[in-house]
């Protein structure tokens, strides 16, 4: 009797990992996205700054920023749509600035924010940064 | 002073024709794609730098990795820190020569042959493939094909998902440039 029950035992431990085990690796699997929105920002600063820190030394800024989530603000140089509909500004520099990248999804939702943003005038993105080409690259960004 | 303006006029075209040797985008798409049977594994980037120089036919191609967008979260993870690390190789680059004959004053496509270098995840390979050129005076479109395999860029694939990803990526890419002025 003791044993069947022992074996009971044994045997809802086992289901109950096999049912935990496969949501954990459900989840891992279709595990969501980032969403920069919810995110705070590691590092607030000048666009000015990031080209300066990034042109003084490369290989630092690079360690110091990829990908974390930082809000930059500058003067907006250049605003471009691409094929996917995502938008590129620029601050700074449309060649040598740093590059915002909005996707989308995310110029559906934040369009009347964007809509204020003008060549000339001055705007703050909070995305992530992926590094430096020519400009610096900032993806996933949101307007703040 | 008409020997002068024939100077000025000759130092303007010069200068001009200068500028118009060369042309660039920052937003040429690139994809990959190494899927398999068991597994689709696409990627893409509408943020690579590209440059071509019509004059000496000199195409370079630059793009951050951790720009690449996949379908699942947990691929951009896994190709960024377990793959290409990313931290530590942050670019994947492309130097080439056109080395067929083009005639950048048609505006006719033609397919051509470009020789160059490869670097990606800290290895340079030599590599050719083909690309599809439309020139023309303000705007220049590229298309290319190139077909790698992980092993060639030192990127370790553990056993246990060997069987998901190719053996062979296909790297496909699409560019329109637009002149470039200094």
């Amino acid at each position: 009797m003791a044993k069947l029950k022992t074996f009971r035992i044994i045997l809802w431990i086992f289901l109950i990992g096999i049912v935990v085990g496969s949501a954990g690796v459900y989840y891992v699997f279709n595990m969501p996205r980032r969403n920069i929105s919810k995110e705070n920002a590691v590092y607030t600063l000048e666009a000015k700054q990031l080209i300066s820190y990034f042109k003084s030394d490369e290989a630092v800024a690079t360690k110091k920023y990829l990908d974390q989530t930082i809000a930059v603000k500058g003067e907006i140089k250049s605003i471009r749509t691409l094929d996917n509909h995502s938008m590129v500004f620029s601050l700074e520099d449309e060649m040598e600035g740093v590059s915002c990248t909005v996707d989308s999804a995310d110029v559906v939702k934040s369009s009347s924010k964007l809509s204020q943003f003008v060549k000339g005038s001055t705007g703050t993105f909070k995305g992530r940064c992926s590094g430096m080409l020519m400009d610096i690259q900032v993806i996933n960004c949101v307007p703040e | 002073m008409n020997k002068l303006i024939l100077l000025f006029a000759f130092a303007l075209v010069f200068v001009n024709a200068g500028a118009q040797n060369r042309f660039f985008t920052k937003d040429a798409k690139i994809n990959f794609n190494s899927s398999t049977p068991l597994e689709d594994i696409i990627a893409e980037s509408n943020q690579a730098t590209t440059f071509i120089d019509i004059e000496k036919n000199e195409v370079a191609f630059s793009v951050l990795t951790t720009s690449f967008k996949f379908r699942r979260a947990l691929m951009e993870e896994h190709f960024n820190e377990n793959y290409m690390e990313s931290a530590k190789f942050p670019k994947a680059k492309f130097t080439g020569k056109i080395v067929s004959p083009i005639d950048w004053k048609s505006e006719k496509a033609v397919v051509v042959d470009v020789n160059g270098e490869l670097t990606m995840h800290g290895a340079t390979k030599q590599v050719t493939l083909k690309a599809m050129i439309t020139p023309g005076k303000t705007k220049v479109t590229a298309t290319a094909e190139l077909k790698v395999t992980p092993e060639d860029f030192k990127i370790a694939i553990p056993s246990a998902v060997r069987d998901k990803i190719a053996k062979e990526v296909t790297i496909k890419i699409d560019a329109v440039y637009a002149p470039y002025q200094q």
